[in-house]
């Protein structure tokens, strides 16, 4: 059983400037990621960006219980207003 | 395992929209394939669309073929698009409707 907030450190210690935060119950998680890294890249090539992190860490299993959103900074703050 | 990638790859060329999915779009066998499955129709043009649990080498293979660990995988005009999340994402964007209507126009 894996905890959200291992998720979490992985990806924030593995992307530049990351604000992560993962939701899940142990079985299934849901990541939203912010970084400035996202910048000019598109959704494919973002979650290679986020799978290659974690892939180092996780096995296939947990790799395939995650959801992810990946926004840019802008992305992010723009969602919000 | 060479042939199943000449396999997959003639299946993706030919395919202007080809989705690799568990079961099929009337009767799937997994939740993020159902929510693939169920976008792509909604986009209202039909697609090409292969059960990988009928065929462990495809279902092996597709990973290996779109560099991608997931199922599904959604490939337009030759060119892996993405999973379930970002079929979800588009789709909601409006950019998954876009990206099919390009389907088969070669730019």
């Amino acid at each position: 059983m894996m905890e959200p907030q291992e998720i979490a450190r992985l990806l924030e210690q593995g992307l530049n400037d990351a604000r992560v935060h993962v939701d899940g119950d142990g079985h299934h998680f849901q990541a939203l990621i912010v970084t400035p890294a996202f910048e000019g890249l598109s959704l494919i090539q973002r979650h290679r960006m986020v799978n290659e992190v974690l892939e180092a860490h996780l096995d296939s299993g947990v790799l395939h219980a995650i959801s992810m959103r990946t926004l840019t900074p802008e992305q992010y703050d723009a969602e919000r207003t | 395992m060479a042939d199943i990638q000449d396999t997959i790859r003639e299946q993706v060329e030919n395919n202007d929209i080809i989705l690799y999915m568990k079961g099929t779009p009337q009767f799937p066998q997994c939740g993020f394939s159902m929510r693939a499955a169920q976008a792509l129709s909604g986009c209202g043009r039909e697609f090409a669309y292969v059960n990988v649990l009928d065929d462990q080498d495809v279902r092996e293979g597709i990973k290996q073929f779109g560099n991608w660990p997931t199922i599904p995988q959604l490939y337009i005009n030759g060119e892996l698009v993405g999973g379930c999340d970002i079929i979800m994402e588009m789709y909601e964007s409006g950019e998954l409707q876009k990206a099919v209507d390009g389907a088969g126009q070669e730019a």
